[in-house]
């Protein structure tokens, strides 16, 4: 960009991010120093970046990271309104999942790197997940979390990063059925896996995502097994329904005031806590969501609603909205077909997950206990989210014009 | 490659679905808001379960009859009124569905879509105030009128359409609730959740007599000529309906003072399902009434479906399977007292009808004439039959009942309004399974409000 165009928008950002924070900063009892401390850093991240990155790509637009660097304000100034203490451990997540993604940035902006991690990565995705399942301990009803001492990890958000970069190198040099073939058995026995662990929502996630790649490489009379793949897993999905924990989400859907202290619980709250903020909500930290379980997780779309009202939730979903439309603009007219998928993919995995949430939690879809990406409290899942726009990014032309890497393609 | 680019657009297709349910997600989060937010689970505006951020509750002379302090809801310092005014005000956990404190919440507590539970978490006690139209002094007159029956007593003012009395017993002093209120089983709380007045439908015996001589009176043109004759039954072919009396040879007039089922079960026979039917819809039977938009009142139910001949002469008399609504009874002697027509009850006062939403509508029942005509037979019924000296001074039209219940005893009926210009107030009594007549126990009940009415504040 000529000039600095992002700067207005960049003031304009900050001064919501100060505004916001500062009420979790600023309280009766106080400044909060490690609180002004974390969003300080953050900002200045923020700022960091956004200079930096315009001095290197003079012809990138940062509106895809202000998008991410925005949801993920939110979602630690809720985190620190309902639990200052969980706040450090978000940002220290924030910040690695910032640096995952300059780095796969960097990884991926040559084609001979990224083909040749491809192998690797789906190695370690199918090792990580093998691992899951064999250390996972019972949570809310799935086998999806690993504890390393104090530290809690989520493979399957990491693996959905290598998931699509896998699946998009793969379908890029598709010369050979074998390379094909091998895509299929890694993708089937990631969704297998998964629906050992009895994470549902993520398994649908993955689902959905393995549709998209097989959509992207269709018109290939390969796609019919694509397509048939796509079947069987569906059918393993009906399998993974019998069990009893999901079977009990799925008699709640469209039920949920029926049963409104039992199973309808947490659908319930949030929908009388959300029209309770009004369109501009009570005020962050006056909520009474967030003394729910879950509330900054899976409900924190209702949080969002009642504390910062329904017209900031609008505004969330036309962030999410425009994450998949930036992601399509991008993905139309690549370099190559690798960056295409990819950005289509991870644009269709972010809108997919938070539809899964936002819907969920409102009981407009069964509720399938998954996050609202970059705004739920989780280190893995801000890790993945991260990872996951520098597919988006990657796959935007503006991002290598004048770059080494584009002078190495042209060459 | 080219071709895979162009693939991308597919993702639009799932932009396109996700954005279509978020404005359906928005339109039903803005549909629901008040019955959502006003869940007694909100923590917001509940407390324990119990409403206690809301506004203050008014009668129609600005006595408080419940208002929060200092975090407390605190109600009238009287008992009396506390137990008369306990259905019209409410309690605060909603087991009262027509009381102010459920009916009137999102008034009460000042919530709306825009701003949330903003105000109510910022004011506390600062929701909005309600003005009703009842007078909580009246209300304990009739409270006291109604002793130890049970039953309700409603006055309605037919000229404004207020109820300036409700009362419904059993009832409990909100401040000292019975503790085996939900586990006593003797029958003695049977109901008392329930505003009789609004939500109780009883069968209405020979009251409904007014609306089997609305139908003669529109049908049978001859009517006021006709005798009838009663031997102390009426036989029809499929069976026979039992007077109160032998009455001899009556004219329309003076079957309706002397409340004679025989003369009334031949009427009905003459008139036939549709015609009976026809009327009593009219009149507002089978019809919702809601008052101030919010509060929904029981239907009166009317039906002649699959009905013989010795069904339709019980149901002539109000007897077979009628149902009267108290309210609805009292808004038919306001339409009869004004020429047909009577002004949509109501229980909050024109200062409090905040959107004024509905316009003020009419209960059409009756052209001009029929009204005129029945009540000159209701002032009949008082003057030549009951005697005026029973309502002192008040020009008073009615009827009695006396309405047979399958095992249980009779309810006692009256109902009435004052022709009086100068004191438009129409009243229902039912004294339920009380075993009296209406002409023995609720004539001098409804005497006794009706005095107390008078000397109100209407």
């Amino acid at each position: 960009m000529t000039g600095a165009k992002w700067l207005p928008t960049l003031i304009l950002l900050t001064a919501f991010q100060v505004l916001s924070a500062g009420q979790v900063v600023i309280s009766k009892d106080g400044i909060s120093k490690q609180s002004a401390i974390i969003f300080g850093l953050y900002i200045a991240i923020e700022w960091i970046y956004t200079i930096v990155s315009s001095i290197v790509r003079k012809k990138a637009s940062p509106a895809l990271e202000f998008v991410a660097f925005f949801l993920t304000g939110i979602g630690l100034v809720i985190v620190a309104s309902v639990d200052e203490k969980l706040l450090k451990t978000q940002f220290v997540a924030v910040v690695i999942g910032f640096l995952c993604y300059v780095f796969l940035l960097w990884l991926i902006s040559s084609m001979d790197r990224a083909m040749a991690m491809r192998l690797p990565m789906g190695i370690a995705a199918i090792g990580l997940l093998i691992i899951t399942l064999a250390l996972a301990t019972n949570r809310n009803g799935a086998y999806n979390w690993i504890y390393i001492g104090s530290f809690s990890i989520q493979p399957s958000e990491l693996v959905k990063v290598a998931f699509i970069f896998v699946g998009a190198a793969a379908l890029e040099k598709l010369q050979s059925t074998r390379s094909l073939t091998q895509y299929i058995a890694f993708a089937v026995v990631c969704i297998i896996l998964l629906f050992l662990m009895k994470d549902l929502g993520t398994a649908l996630v993955f689902f959905f995502t393995f549709l998209i790649l097989a959509f992207m490489r269709s018109g290939d009379i390969r796609t019919i097994i694509l397509v048939c793949v796509a079947a069987a897993m569906g059918a393993a999905l009906v399998v993974l329904v019998k069990s009893d924990y999901v079977i009990r989400r799925f008699s709640t859907y469209r039920h949920i005031w029926d049963d409104m202290d039992g199973s309808g619980y947490q659908q319930t709250r949030v929908l009388i806590y959300s029209v309770s903020g009004g369109l501009f909500g009570v005020g962050i930290g006056h909520g009474k969501l967030k003394n729910i379980f879950a509330a900054t997780e899976d409900l924190v779309f209702g949080v969002l609603c009642e504390e910062w009202g329904i017209l900031m939730g609008i505004i969330v979903i036309l962030c999410f909205a425009f994450i998949a439309t930036h992601s399509i603009k991008c993905a139309i007219g690549c370099r190559y077909a690798f960056y295409t998928i990819a950005a289509v993919a991870a644009g269709g995995l972010l809108l997919f997950q938070a539809s899964l949430n936002i819907f969920g939690v409102t009981d407009f879809l069964p509720m399938t206990g998954i996050t609202l990406p970059f705004i739920s409290r989780g280190g893995s899942s801000a890790i993945s989210c991260w990872s996951l726009i520098a597919f988006i990014k990657a796959a935007d032309n503006r991002t290598w014009l004048g770059s080494r890497y584009h002078t190495e393609v042209v060459e | 490659m080219n071709k895979i680019s162009k693939r991308s657009k597919i993702l639009y297709m799932l932009v396109f679905a996700f954005l279509i349910g978020a404005i359906l997600l928005i339109f039903t989060l803005f549909k629901n808001a008040e019955t959502w937010a006003l869940k007694r689970v909100n923590q917001h505006i509940y407390t324990n379960g119990q409403l206690v951020s809301a506004g203050t509750i008014y009668d129609r002379n600005g006595v408080v009859l419940a208002q929060t302090v200092d975090g407390k809801r605190v109600f009238n310092p009287d008992k009396t009124i506390r137990c008369s005014t306990l259905h019209t005000v409410g309690d605060l956990s909603g087991f009262i569905a027509t009381g102010a404190h459920y009916a009137f919440r999102s008034d009460l507590t000042g919530y709306s879509i825009i701003d949330g539970v903003y105000n109510i978490e910022r004011h506390g006690e600062d929701g909005k105030d309600l003005h009703l139209t009842i007078d909580s002094k009246l209300c304990a007159q009739a409270y006291n009128a109604l002793g130890n029956n049970k039953g309700t007593i409603g006055v309605l003012n037919y000229k404004t359409g207020e109820i300036i009395c409700m009362v419904s017993a059993p009832t409990f002093d909100i401040n000292n609730k019975p503790k085996d209120i939900d586990t006593n089983d003797s029958g003695r709380y049977d109901g008392i959740y329930l505003n009789r007045f609004l939500s109780g439908v009883f069968t209405p015996g020979s009251t409904f007599k007014i609306v089997t001589a609305a139908s003669a009176i529109d049908n049978i043109p001859d009517i006021f000529s006709r005798t009838f004759t009663c031997t102390g039954s009426y036989k029809t072919s499929t069976g026979t309906v039992v007077c109160n009396g032998v009455h001899g040879t009556v004219n329309f007039e003076k079957a309706l003072n002397r409340s004679c089922n025989s003369a009334f079960a031949q009427i009905a026979e003459e008139l036939g399902n549709e015609n009976l039917t026809a009327t009593a819809e009219r009149l507002g039977f089978n019809k919702r009434i809601q008052l101030d938009g919010k509060v929904n009142v029981a239907k009166s139910y009317f039906t002649l479906n699959d009905a013989v001949s010795v069904d339709r002469g019980w149901a002539g008399i109000g007897q077979y399977k009628t149902l009267a609504n108290p309210l609805h009874m009292a808004t038919l002697m306001g339409a009869i007292a004004s020429n047909g027509n009577c002004p949509m009850p109501h229980i909050l006062t024109k200062k409090t009808q905040f959107f004024n939403l509905t316009p003020s509508s009419t209960l059409r029942y009756m052209d001009i004439t029929t009204a005129n005509q029945l009540s000159d037979m209701l002032r009949s019924n008082v003057k030549d039959f009951y005697g005026d000296s029973k309502f002192p001074n008040l020009e008073m039209c009615g009827k009695t009942g006396t309405a047979e219940v399958a095992g249980k005893k009779p309810h006692a009926w009256f109902v009435g309004f004052s022709r009086n210009p100068n004191t438009p107030l129409a009243i229902v009594v039912v004294l339920e399974n009380s075993g009296g007549t209406g002409i023995g126990t609720a004539v001098p009940v409804a005497n006794k409000v009706m005095q107390a009415a008078v000397n109100s504040s209407f």
